[in-house]
């Protein structure tokens, strides 16, 4: 105990136990793809690389059937084509997870007062975490993606305004998603946070004096506008250069596929039994094509407004499971996006605070996750028409749970876990 | 329509001359125990419109179809396809706007004569989006067609019926029993380019029925058309890329005054050409199955007796290499990705050397319904063990395939038929073996386009007596009784998501209500009643 305690006391031995922990499952993984048919590396990262193999050779990334990303990712693997620098990319996957551990725990110091152990105990549940470590050093790019949304977090908190809109566009050119973060943010930056105006003059303004223009005209704040118009730019830029150097491939494979897309393959999501009988044309109402209703009007208008203010990166968890949750398609690994968050919310959490609770949130969601696998390896790999009952009411039941987690995250980051 | 009808007989099989006998109009054949190739060619005149209106457009179109059940073959016929019909065909080549229109009407309506002639649930819109463009080696020889189908096709009863109504002429008994015969056949063949302007359709038996043929094959009515008849039985050639062929020829009306010198005999003869195709003996087998469970991941299995990797009596110096040519329904593929692998883990855990070629339909998403293609085809390159003396007793090679979603059915599940693929050795021939003076030579094969056209096959025999395999795709399962219907699914999940929002909409306007800004004593009384 007395060992694990001064582990967190020295920053360096966290950081190197981060790495380290990186640096042996990149070498195993290595070790495995060489000596077993059974890859250790993700099919995600062979086409990323053959991306980058047709960029070296002066072609489109889009040219690799399923490369569904900006084409910047191909170019920053561009050195995995070179010879025997296959793993440049893991290795810079494995690096953006430590440095959003880093980002973590500076943000717990700077932001929220934490002692440097008690910050990089939280901060291990992102560093240390084998799960983490394991997808990315397999190869999948979720790692770069997640260091893009917590520097984001805290260029916010330490009102570097532009830097975050910068770092908002990015990441919204990546992977569409954050999007979701730039109402909390924007609601977030009022007088109170931006820095502009100390707390103590904003309690002097009465709500009783606010005409509806006022209001309007005080929510329209220069850090507001600024962080809105450098994330557009930044987003738009980044769009018209990639759709200027690869056309229409750029706009249909990183966009248009998913307004597109007839996700009709057994996931996670609630919607996939309906989005397979729906893509069979067997189903009469078109329900599926309004999902993105509630998916939207929870992480983008209702949690932003109502637990922005009271904790950023709790709003941003919060958003980020509702995402997911309602999203019409889900997969093991959009969970990465929001265990980044779980640093921040652990600390105030009744999770923590009541472990029996937080012990049965823990199972429940395993739970659910394996019962849905089993009916998943009952259909893939013994052909079983495991469709109905199984996999339909199994994901419901992981959606059933997720929502229970969340109405804890709400109330928890709403009420300040009290 | 000139016919050409060669009776091929295996070398133990008993001959005597009065099986067949030349008179100045028909020859007659008694009881012959041979395979059997008939082919007739017609001209323009003797086809229906609808047949020339399409014809018109192709530079070149190839029909091959094999049947399902398995069947023997026989040098010099040695060349097999997977079972079902081929369809391969190049349309004119013309750039202007006018005839791309026309060539464009054509292959529309190519795909409805194919529906009319061969079976009417052809899964066939139009050429364009239904065929695939199979990779062309080398435009120069342009050895391979530029559009190419396949469909399962298990019998031609439909193709029989199309000849006896638009072909034959109603009161013409002997070409109405020609159309009959072809229910037999074993494999057909029907060859159309425009520079001979006529079209061949031959037919493959390797059985003779009952006792052997009995047959009057007569001269042409008019006696303007050939009625050329060979008797004949392979012989050991000198030259490796040889076939060597002795017995009798004879031209049915023509050769009377030759027969007479014989005294009512064929004239004898003994000749020799290259092939491509090349028999092997007959225990190099093959044959194919799927693992249990196959799951939405089938492993198709290619099992090898050690007979079947005894390399082939090519020339000396010759390099041969075993191959596998797939012919996939759009509900399977493989991924061309995996596939493609130079990893050697890989290649060796499944014995495969390399895939050489594919073509088709290799989405790895799309579920069959939105898949427009009929399927794919896949040229692999086998391993073979190292050392010839060292062969286990069994030697099998996995390809691993990938099931689409099905449309959803009422038990649950869906059948997906999956031809035999074709195993064959490829050997290097000698600069200058020309294959087409070989009057049995067959090309437009599918796979054998994707060699150099002085490559040689030595083709492995199928040894089940179906050459399909039927697997069982999980899918949906929706009926009438069950309580999981579409409705059910679509009511429960609108309700789970409905309740999943108002439970978390509830959570935020408990969260909402407390931290309003409200009163002082407002505030108290309520932390008071809490």
């Amino acid at each position: 105990m007395s060992a694990v305690a001064s582990l967190f006391e020295r920053p360096s031995l966290v950081f190197c136990a981060s790495i380290v922990l990186r640096t042996v499952l990149l070498f195993y993984g290595a070790w495995q793809d060489a000596h077993s048919t059974v890859k250790y590396t993700d099919i995600d990262y062979m086409v990323f690389t053959d991306a980058a193999r047709y960029v070296s050779q002066g072609a489109s990334p889009y040219a690799r059937d399923t490369y569904r990303y900006t084409p910047l990712l191909a170019w920053m693997l561009l050195p995995t084509s070179w010879e025997g620098l296959f793993s440049f990319g893991k290795v810079l996957f494995a690096l953006s997870d430590v440095v959003a551990g880093w980002l973590i725990a500076k943000s717990l110091m700077s932001f929220y007062g934490m002692s440097a152990p008690r910050a990089l105990k939280y901060a291990s549940v992102w560093l240390l975490n084998p799960m983490i470590a394991n997808i990315s050093t397999r190869g999948s790019s979720e790692g770069l993606l997640c260091v893009l949304v917590i520097a984001l977090l805290w260029a916010v908190l330490s009102r570097r305004i532009t830097l975050a809109g910068i770092l908002l566009g990015l990441g919204v050119h990546f992977k569409i998603y954050p999007f979701i973060y730039g109402p909390s943010i924007i609601w977030w930056l009022d007088e109170e946070h931006d820095g502009s105006t100390p707390p103590s003059v904003k309690q002097k303004q009465k709500p009783e004096d606010q005409t509806l223009m006022s209001i309007l005209f005080n929510f329209i704040t220069p850090s507001r506008l600024f962080l809105t118009v450098t994330a557009l730019a930044t987003f738009s830029g980044l769009n018209i250069s990639m759709y200027m150097l690869y056309d229409y491939p750029f706009a249909q494979h990183t966009y248009l596929h998913h307004l597109t897309r007839i996700d009709h393959r057994h996931n996670f999501s609630p919607y996939s039994t309906l989005l397979y009988l729906s893509a069979a044309g067997d189903v009469q109402g078109n329900f599926e094509s309004l999902a993105f209703i509630p998916q939207l009007l929870l992480s983008v208008v209702a949690i932003p407004i109502v637990l922005a203010k009271k904790s950023l990166p709790g709003a941003m968890l919060a958003q980020t499971v509702a995402f997911v949750t309602f999203n019409k398609v889900c997969t093991s690994q959009y969970f990465l996006w929001y265990l980044i968050f779980l640093p921040f919310y652990l600390p105030s959490s009744s999770l923590l605070k009541n472990p029996r609770l937080g012990l049965t949130v823990a199972a429940l969601w395993v739970i659910a996750q394996a019962l849905w696998l089993q009916q998943g390896y009952n259909l893939e790999f013994l052909g079983l028409s495991s469709f109905v009952p199984g996999l339909f009411l199994a994901s419901l039941s992981f959606f059933a749970v997720n929502v229970w987690i969340l109405g804890i995250i709400v109330h928890d980051v709403g009420l300040g876990g009290n | 329509m000139r016919r050409r009808i060669t009776f091929v007989q295996r070398p133990d099989t008993p001959f005597s001359l009065d099986q067949a006998v030349l008179t100045p109009d028909a020859l007659s054949i008694h009881e012959l125990d041979s395979v059997r190739e008939e082919r007739a060619t017609f001209s323009f005149d003797e086809l229906p419109s609808e047949l020339w209106d399409v014809l018109k457009q192709c530079h070149q179109l190839h029909i091959r179809w094999a049947s399902e059940k398995r069947y023997d073959t026989v040098a010099p016929f040695s060349s097999r396809v997977s079972p079902g019909l081929h369809v391969f065909f190049t349309p004119v080549a013309d750039s202007s706007e006018e005839n791309k229109l026309c060539v464009s009407i054509g292959l529309g309506y190519g795909c409805a004569l194919l529906k009319r002639v061969f079976d009417a649930w052809l899964k066939c819109t139009n050429p364009e989006e239904s065929f695939i463009t199979p990779p062309i080696l080398s435009t120069r020889f342009a050895s391979t067609a530029a559009f190419q189908y396949h469909s399962l096709l298990p019998s031609l009863d439909n193709l029989v019926t199309y000849i006896e109504n638009k072909i034959c002429p109603s009161s013409d008994q002997e070409c109405l029993r020609h159309a009959a015969s072809i229910r037999s056949a074993d494999s057909v063949d029907i060859n159309y380019d425009s520079i001979s302007h006529s079209l061949t359709v031959l037919g493959y038996w390797s059985r003779s029925p009952g006792k052997g043929w009995t047959d009057e094959i007569r001269k042409h009515p008019a006696g303007t058309d050939q009625v050329e008849v060979g008797l004949l039985g392979t012989e050991m050639a000198t030259e490796p890329e040889d076939i060597k062929m002795g017995g009798l020829l004879g031209d049915v009306g023509k050769d009377d005054q030759l027969s007479m010198l014989y005294s009512g005999l064929l004239k004898p003869a003994l000749f020799s050409f290259p092939s491509r195709h090349h028999p092997l003996p007959e225990d190099a087998t093959y044959s194919i199955s799927f693992t249990s469970p196959t799951g939405l991941h089938p492993i198709m299995t290619i099992s090898l007796p050690p007979s079947s990797l005894k390399p082939p009596p090519a020339p000396p110096g010759a390099t041969c290499a075993l191959h596998t040519y797939l012919t996939l329904p759009s509900s399977i593929f493989g991924d061309k990705y995996q596939l493609s692998t130079t990893d050697p883990l890989f290649l060796n855990s499944h014995n495969l050397a390399a895939l050489r070629a594919v073509a088709g339909e290799t989405d790895l998403e799309a579920p069959d319904w939105s898949v427009s293609h009929w399927g794919s085809n896949w040229l692999l390159e086998l391993a073979t063990p190292a050392e010839f003396d060292q062969v286990p007793p069994e030697w099998n090679v996995t390809v691993p395939l990938h099931l689409r979603y099905l449309p959803p059915s009422e038990s649950g599940y869906r059948s997906a038929a999956v031809p035999w693929p074709v195993v064959f050795w490829a050997c290097t021939a000698e600069d200058g073996t020309k294959m087409g003076v070989n009057p049995f030579d067959r090309v437009n094969l599918g796979w054998e386009g994707l060699f150099g056209t002085r490559t040689m096959f030595y083709q492995l025999h199928p040894s089940s007596d179906r050459l399909v395999e039927e697997l069982e795709v999980p899918v949906l399962q929706l009926n009438d009784e069950g309580f999981f219907q579409s409705k059910v699914i679509e009511l429960g999940t609108v309700i789970a998501i409905g309740l999943g929002l108002l439970w978390v909409l509830w959570k935020l306007g408990l969260v909402a209500r407390s931290s309003e800004p409200r009163p002082q004593n407002r505030n108290n009384k309520q932390e008071k009643t809490e």
